[in-house]
């Protein structure tokens, strides 16, 4: 807290987030151009809108009277599997997801109102991150990598097509990202030596319109991968409608542990990519993990804020990145204008000149094992940070760690190939100043890395979960705690949306749904 | 409402009758298959009943353990359990799921609810999954004893008389230690001896707390977040306290461990870890 607050305020709101739309009609369905706007009576994307700050406007909910938040409902999944996904809102309706469920739920009381189970299937996965919304759909992946239309009415099934193939070793978890009449989803697979797939379905058909490889798919000339394939883009990707790309993380390559056969920096893995929409091609890219032999995917999400950097307004992009650096770009041109650790890291011989962290060939994996900092679970990971605006913080839920890894020839060249047990993690939740990467404060959070995402209000409150038992409210200028809720540990990102002029803060702990808001007198005196 | 529920299901009957998915085409000898260990009794299951396993699987086990058993968020990967392997048709594998595995370094729950049927099928499962994870060749490897002891022996010893003699010795508590656990096991433990089944009382931090009346108690800590601070008292009993109540001490005995972790080179953990393995 050592900047003047006014400092902080020059913080620039993007155009596209000024008008606090409340969505089209439900009798048109959802539009995506209301994505660009940051709704507050609803929660229509994985990140909120398009920015991926997951910051809300709603005032209702204050620093001084968030400790009297109040349980408003519960829904339990049945199966009761851990609740991983963003919940949808869209006109009073709640989409939650687990592996191959969905369910529609009314956000006034948690009471189901359909209910979809997915077909039995080979498919491998480790979780559910939600759904999409547009026009009067519901799209939804399923473990085996298919990509679902549901009838937003009644949850029946209006197309379903494959985004991967899952005889082959890809799975899908993620929640798609909708942009215009592209449905952009991507697929899961590090199991197996698979090149990396972003694809875009029509949202209508469901016809394939373009596919994007962060890796050369095999048989393709001149590569630039040195030999890698993976690069998996399993995570929602951000949307800048100005400058019509879209962003997006890329996994780490494969075989994962075996860096010998695929020499190089391995692109596009480890990268943060900006596509155009309408065709793929890919605009720009930065690779933020070059080479990487660590499992360190930089899949985290590419924050998008418009601010002021090295004294000018700027259109930027942040991301916490899971190899425990955090970098900012200028997301029109992806040049990098700062990389910095957020948290503990041992593997990294310098910056270069491009700001890409390059690795030590010390802490490369080796038969008798290399202690590396931090461990596969990495710096951060899937849950989502927040930025907040006022006090020009992006909150991560960080780790600091340390994990062993090996490789010997004997492991071969096909998937995992090596071992990556981990030593010691424990979570922490970081407040990066965007501008500096500096730690403006942290929080202990009672475990290993958290499982919980971040969300901030324009009021000043942080909404997320330790990593013991508790759902919890700080204050997002130093991090103090101003309520908790022992629910468990929460598993997901908390989102808010406004219904009948009351703002709901829903947070998913175990396998069940809980929606808090402030107390209600129900009788006048 | 009913109606809608009855239509979603008949949908997903529906949707049963497309292509089902093959088993995942990745089939080859590896290594991986090797660091499997042998199922020691042979046992086979029905198919159906293994079909019937993956539901109460998938809900009650799947998070932790993997779908495919294989490990996932804090449970171990079940195919290459030790207990597993040594499981006939459920009488190692039952107890535990029964009565969980509270002292693990992360507890396992009970599960008492869990009907005898949905048992036996879950068994059928786990089994199931291991072979499965026998002819898989993408997955995590295995690392030797022989691997991990790179280092020199007389410059283990010499680390080991400067940072660890202080509370462990070569013939006391660590005497013949390398031949009641070793290679890759030997060395998570030895960088952080919470790791592995169950914690010593040696290893368990000790509390010792004062209430805003005077009123002081001390034993082992049970649990801590922001805000719930416990201790098991010499006799067994559980207390807890609002953390910001009460005057803490915590003396944790291996917070020389935690602290080695940023110390260590990579040279200095192998010698030591490769003079631990002379300690049998």
């Amino acid at each position: 807290m050592s900047e003047p607050q006014a400092v902080f305020l020059r913080v620039f709101v993007p155009l596209f987030a000024l008008g606090l739309a409340t969505g089209a009609s439900a009798q048109d369905g959802v539009d995506p151009a209301d994505f660009a706007l940051t709704p507050t009576d609803s929660w229509p994307t994985y990140h909120g809108d398009y920015s991926g700050r997951r910051h809300s406007m709603l005032t209702d909910i204050t620093p001084d009277n968030v400790h009297t938040l109040t349980l408003a409902w519960v829904f339990n999944s049945n199966p009761a599997l851990s609740i991983k996904a963003t919940p949808i809102v869209h006109d009073g309706v709640i989409y939650v997801t687990v592996v191959d469920h969905l369910w529609a739920l009314d956000a006034r009381n948690g009471r189901q109102i359909w209910h979809y189970q997915y077909r039995d299937n080979a498919g491998f996965s480790i979780g559910h991150r939600g759904v999409a919304i547009a026009g009067n759909s519901v799209y939804l992946t399923t473990r085996d990598a298919h990509l679902l239309s549901l009838n937003a009415i009644d949850g029946s099934v209006e197309w379903e097509v494959e985004i991967a193939d899952s005889d082959r070793g890809y799975w899908s978890t993620n929640a798609p990202l909708v942009v215009g009449d592209h449905l952009i989803v991507g697929a899961s697979g590090d199991f197996d030596n698979l090149p990396g797939v972003l694809k875009s379905f029509d949202t209508g058909t469901g016809e394939l319109q373009w596919t994007f490889y962060s890796t050369p798919p095999p048989g393709t000339p001149d590569s630039i991968s040195g030999g890698a394939t993976g690069g998996q883009m399993w995570m929602t990707g951000t949307y800048d409608p100005e400058l019509d790309l879209v962003f997006i993380g890329t996994g780490n390559p494969t075989p994962v542990l075996n860096g010998q056969v695929r020499p190089g920096d391995n692109k596009w893995t480890g990268s943060i990519v900006a596509l155009d929409p309408d065709t793929g091609e890919l605009v720009w890219g930065f690779q933020i993990m070059p080479h990487d032999t660590h499992d360190w995917d930089a899949a985290e999400v590419p924050v998008l804020v418009d601010a002021e950097f090295d004294g000018e307004p700027r259109k930027l992009l942040l991301q916490a990145s899971r190899n425990g650096y955090y970098t900012v770009l200028d997301r029109a041109t992806g040049g990098n204008l700062l990389t910095r650790p957020f948290a503990r890291v041992n593997w990294a011989e310098r910056i270069d000149r491009d700001g890409r962290p390059i690795p030590d060939p010390d802490k490369e994996p080796s038969r008798d094992g290399r202690l590396v900092s931090p461990d596969e679970g990495g710096g951060t990971n899937y849950r989502s940070p927040s930025f907040d605006p006022g006090t020009g913080l992006l909150i991560v839920s960080a780790a600091d760690a340390y994990g062993l890894y090996f490789f010997k020839p004997e492991h071969g060249d096909y998937g995992w190939a090596g071992a990556s047990p981990g030593v010691l993690s424990r979570g922490f939740l970081r407040a990066i100043d965007y501008r500096t990467g500096e730690i403006r404060w942290e929080k202990d959070l009672h475990g290993g890395a958290g499982a919980a995402g971040v969300l901030t209000t324009a009021t000043g409150v942080t909404f997320t979960g330790d990593s013991a038992s508790s759902a919890m409210a700080l204050r997002t200028s130093d991090g103090a705690t101003l309520w908790h809720s022992g629910v468990g540990r929460v598993g997901n990102s908390p989102i808010t949306y406004e219904l009948d002029g009351r703002q709901y803060i829903v947070i998913g702990a175990g396998s069940a749904v809980y929606a808090f808001t402030l107390p209600q007198r129900l009788v006048s005196d | 409402m009913t109606i809608r529920v009855a239509a979603a299901a008949a949908l997903a009957l529906a949707a049963t009758a497309l292509a089902l998915a093959q088993p995942p085409a990745r089939r080859a000898d590896s290594p991986a298959a090797a660091a499997i260990p042998e199922t020691e009794r042979e046992q086979s299951y029905a198919p159906a009943l293994v079909a019937t396993g993956e539901r109460p699987y998938t809900a009650q086990c799947g998070f932790c353990h993997g779908l495919d058993a294989a490990g996932a968020s804090g449970g171990p990967d079940l195919t290459r359990s030790a207990l597993v392997a040594r499981d006939f048709r459920g009488d190692e594998i039952i107890p535990v799921i029964r009565a969980g595995r509270p002292d693990a370094g992360v507890p396992m729950p009970p599960f008492p609810a869990i009907s005898d049927e949905e048992l036996e099928a879950i068994v059928a499962f786990i089994h199931d999954r291991k072979t499965r994870a026998e002819s898989l060749e993408g997955g995590r490897r295995a690392v030797t004893a022989e691997d991990v002891q790179s280092g020199d022996v007389a410059a283990g010893r010499r680390y080991f008389e400067t940072h660890c003699a202080a509370c462990h010795s070569a013939d006391g508590d660590l005497d013949g230690i390398a031949s009641r656990i070793d290679g890759l096991d030997l060395m998570r433990r030895m960088l952080n001896p919470r790791l592995g089944q169950g914690q010593s009382l040696r290893g368990t931090p000790r509390v010792t707390l004062t209430t805003a009346n005077g009123e002081r108690f001390a034993g082992l800590l049970a649990y801590r977040d922001e805000f719930t601070i416990a201790l098991t008292e010499p006799d067994g009993r559980y207390r807890s306290f609002v953390t910001r109540n009460v005057e803490l001490e915590i003396d944790d005995p291996l917070t020389a461990h935690f602290d080695l972790l940023g110390q260590y080179t990579d040279e200095d953990m192998h010698d030591v870890l490769t003079y631990l393995h002379t300690l049998r």
